[in-house]
């Protein structure tokens, strides 16, 4: 039985890397005592996948990973028990029994939004922040260099930005965008607030950035679907056509 | 300057997390971590392991006593590692304190800091946290309300060099001894005596070392001339230890950290010390005598261990598991009853002469992984020198089998520079090496590996070869130079240790108390993390010992006699020093000593009179 479970990933659980994400799930099954499949071979994993990675230090509102199980479970029971053995921070939101031959996170996850909060770095005012955003929206490029072991690399951002948009409250700067994700690797909303920090001028103080993805979605026929959602319309259609 | 409060510390610290790397090795959030009532306990211990979180976290011991001392609901124990040098930068930056991972309190705050003595080479990471946490780093420069500084762990067995810094060293096995201490800690707390009271009331308790009732006076030429204990002074303080291991304290839910850690399983500890005899092998004279658990108490621990973590991978720990007399129905029963539930075993160590392929196959039934076999010596003459009762034969038949059964690298171990080395010795190693690969490629495995790794041969206290010197860095380089020459060949590849490294663990391990000074002045420079290459400052120390006028060579290249006076003979094991010494001449003569768990008592001392025995469950 194949399962999706939509989680958040709040406070201190953020820091948990993305690579560690699937251990902390498979141990905390394992105490949950909820069996788990198992890959075959030498070296035989659990079989847990995740959507798109979520960089350490970001928090996820919603997020979602697949697992299977050896048996038939109550879903309701499989949440409760799994609950209960997961660090603080991650909490449950949802879960559905996947249909056979469901597409996987990774294929179908393709749209992500964030919300990017921090401190200004010098007073800035709303026509200010308003000036910037459309000033960088304009632009049909916007180059940001990464740092690799391999050395620098340059990248346009601007076509992977869907939206952007900013309002100031007290103190802070508040972003909240929308972007594509994709297997050839999105863009980090930091390298869009950086961007708008250089390219525009806009004194923010990065040191005190925090970011957290509000959602993960597909996007389909222009809609923003939640992946349950996508897989009731997928099942919807090969049901369909199957008659 | 006032120390920032717990508060204050998490709120500085979240600005910044998200910028250092591994930020989980900060936070002690982890699964099964204790969060315990500053108000309701009386004496606060912080437990500190003087390298990254990633290491520590892996070491048993700390993870045991973690666990032990916060069984007692008057106790509470937390954690704290060495930052790594990002993470010290930022704290310094900001005047962030050294804090203890459950709670955020700064160290300042605590009643008592253990650290852990693992490895000579983190003694710098000691006073460096001692002072990111606002502590004096000397004994002499603190306070009441500072905390009382201790340490256990294999180096106390010679401690010397800490001496200045440390209060009282906690020597041997701490399960009884540490509760002892704490409860004196606690009187102390209510009805506070002099400082030195303290001390001797304390340095009653087994194995508990205070340095500062010492005094040591040296002889023109540099040598100890006599070591003089206070009055009321233990004149020898001698090791604490378990007597009942099977009935022994040992925590069934340890902490299941959130990043990987070194040994990031289960970790089931099925005997304690080892007696092969090993003539350079610290381990196995300390640890003495050889006591297991029962297969029924292990399994027991397991079944519990599974449920409170999770983990996928549980490992039979000791200092050589395939010695263990019950080591095949565990295994078995282990593997039957946790397979299916996706939990694989693993041994830690294995010694080829103990080690039967059929028990690893049993271990990779469920996970794979490669083999690694501890020669150490390359010819039979010099193995009998170091009592490693390992032949060729043994060696060949064991890695035939293995390549046999499935597997195409294997891991050999080696040491170089040992006492009575000759070239033949060297040659014997590169011999092997070539043999076992043509073992693999004869026995049709395509892609075998043969990974020779060579350790310098470091003399430590305690042991039959304490008297002997280190060889020479030059001539050690020129070994590995020749080693590297001799070895080339496509199906094998050859490690070795910086000898600067294991020149400065040699100092040390023999070192005494004037060596504090280096030390001080050493990390006053900028060294830690001196056991990371990359962090390794070779050149600093080197400044340090010629600005103090002190002679390294002294220590790590001088022959000693068996009349002098060794900075660590206040200092027992339990193991006779007059069985060190036949040991010695056994070793001179190529002559070998057997095991005494197979044979008869071979009088190394620790049995008689301590209420302990070799104690073996099969
Ligand atoms: S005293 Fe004898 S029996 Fe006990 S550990 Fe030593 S050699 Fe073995």
């Amino acid at each position: 039985m194949r399962v999706r479970i939509a989680y958040s990933k709040l406070e201190e659980s953020r820091y948990i890397a993305h690579l560690d994400l699937a251990r902390v799930f498979e141990r905390a099954m394992r105490r949950a005592e909820i069996p788990m499949a198992y890959s075959e071979g030498f070296n035989p994993h659990p079989k847990i996948s995740f959507g798109s990675a979520l960089a350490v230090g970001v928090e996820g509102e919603k997020e979602y990973v697949d697992v299977e199980l050896q048996q038939e479970m109550d879903i309701g029971e499989v949440l409760g028990r799994l609950q209960e053995q997961l660090p603080k921070g991650i909490r449950l939101l949802e879960g559905r029994v996947l249909a056979d031959g469901s597409k996987a996170l990774m294929a179908v996850l393709n749209s992500a939004s964030y919300r990017v909060r921090l401190a200004m770095a010098l007073p800035i005012t709303r026509v200010r922040l308003q000036e910037a955003l459309d000033s960088w929206l304009e632009r049909e490029h916007v180059t940001y260099s990464r740092y690799s072991k391999k050395g620098p690399t340059e990248k346009d951002i601007r076509p992977l930005v869907k939206s952007l948009t900013g309002e100031i409250k007290g103190e802070e700067v508040i972003f909240d965008l929308e972007v594509e994700v994709g297997s050839q690797g999105g863009v980090r909303p930091e390298e869009v607030v950086g961007s708008l920090r250089e390219l525009e001028s806009l004194p923010l103080d990065m040191e005190s950035i925090h970011i957290k993805r509000t959602g993960i979605y597909v996007s389909y026929q222009g809609q923003n679907l939640s992946p349950f959602e996508h897989d009731q319309i997928q099942r919807g259609r090969s049901k369909q056509e199957a008659r | 300057m006032s120390i920032m409060t717990a508060a204050e510390i998490r709120r500085e610290m979240e600005r910044f997390l998200p910028q250092v790397s591994k930020p989980n090795r900060y936070l002690g959030t982890e699964w099964n971590s204790i969060h315990k009532d500053w108000q309701q306990t009386a004496v606060h211990m912080a437990f500190a392991f003087p390298d990254v979180y990633e290491v520590g976290m892996s070491h048993l011991g700390t993870r045991i006593l973690y666990h032990l001392v916060n069984s007692f609901p008057e106790f509470l124990c937390e954690r704290t590692f060495a930052p790594w040098v990002d993470m010290e930068e930022k704290m310094r930056d900001r005047g962030i304190p050294l804090y203890a991972l459950e709670s955020f309190e700064p160290l300042k705050k605590f009643d008592v800091i253990g650290f852990t003595l693992q490895y000579e080479m983190s003694f710098s990471n000691i006073l460096n946290m001692l002072d990111l946490a606002g502590i004096p780093v000397r004994s002499a420069d603190r306070q009441a309300q500072d905390p009382w500084i201790i340490a256990g762990g294999p180096c106390v067995y010679n401690p010397e060099p800490l001496a200045p810094f440390i209060d009282f060293f906690l020597i041997g096995e701490s399960e009884e001894q540490l509760p002892q201490v704490l409860g004196l800690i606690k009187e102390q707390k209510e009805k506070p005596r002099e400082r030195r009271e303290f001390l001797q009331r304390v340095a009653q308790v087994q194995g508990v070392y205070v340095p500062e009732l010492y005094d040591i006076s040296y002889k023109p030429d540099g040598r100890i001339e006599k070591i003089v204990p206070a009055p009321g002074a233990p004149v020898v303080v001698e090791k604490a230890i378990v007597t009942d291991l099977d009935q022994a304290f040992f925590p069934s839910n340890p902490i299941v950290p959130y990043m990987e850690i070194v040994h990031d399983r289960i970790m089931l500890e099925v005997m304690r010390g080892c007696s092969r005899g090993c003539r350079f092998c610290q381990a196995g004279m300390i640890y003495r005598p050889v006591r297991e658990r029962s297969p029924q108490t292990l399994m027991q621990q397991a079944e519990e261990l599974v449920r409170s973590t999770g983990y996928e991978e549980m490992s039979l720990t000791s200092l050589s598991t395939g010695d263990y007399s019950c080591v095949q129905p565990v295994i078995q029963e282990i593997v039957a009853k946790y397979g299916p539930q996706g939990v694989g075993v693993s041994l830690p160590s294995l010694r080829l002469d103990s080690f039967d392929v059929k028990l690893a196959e049993e271990v990779q039934k469920v996970r794979k992984s490669g083999l690694t076999f501890a020669p150490e010596a390359g010819t039979q003459r010099l193995r009998d020198v170091i009592n490693k009762g390992v032949t060729e034969e043994n060696l060949l038949e064991t890695s035939e089998a293995a390549f046999k059964a499935g597997w195409s690298s294997i891991k050999l171990y080696f040491m170089i520079g040992l006492p009575t080395e000759v070239q033949a010795d060297l040659d014997g190693i590169a011999d092997l090496a070539k043999k076992v690969a043509d073992l693999g490629t004869k026995n049709g495995r395509r892609n075998v590996k043969v990974t020779v790794s060579t350790s310098s041969f470091v003399p430590k206290s305690h042991t039959p070869f304490q008297w002997e010197p280190q060889e020479g860095m030059r001539s050690l380089e020129e070994k590995q130079q020749y080693l590297r020459s001799k070895l080339k060949d496509r199906r094998i590849k050859y490690n070795y240790h910086d000898v600067q490294t294991s020149f400065l663990e040699a100092v040390f391990a023999k070192g005494d108390r004037r060596l504090a000074e280096v030390l001080e002045w050493a990390f006053r420079h900028g060294c830690r993390f001196d056991g990371w290459s990359d962090q390794f400052r070779y050149d600093t120390w080197l400044q340090a010992f010629h600005e103090l006028g002190i002679d390294p060579h002294f220590y790590a290249h001088r022959a000693m006699d068996y009349d002098d006076v060794l900075p660590w003979d206040h200092l027992d094991s339990g193991v006779s020093k007059r069985f060190l010494i036949e040991e010695h001449h056994r070793a001179l003569r190529g002559t070998r000593t057997l095991d005494c768990r197979h044979t008869d008592c071979t009088g190394c001392g620790i049995c008689p009179g301590r209420g302990v025995q070799v104690d073996l469950k099969g």
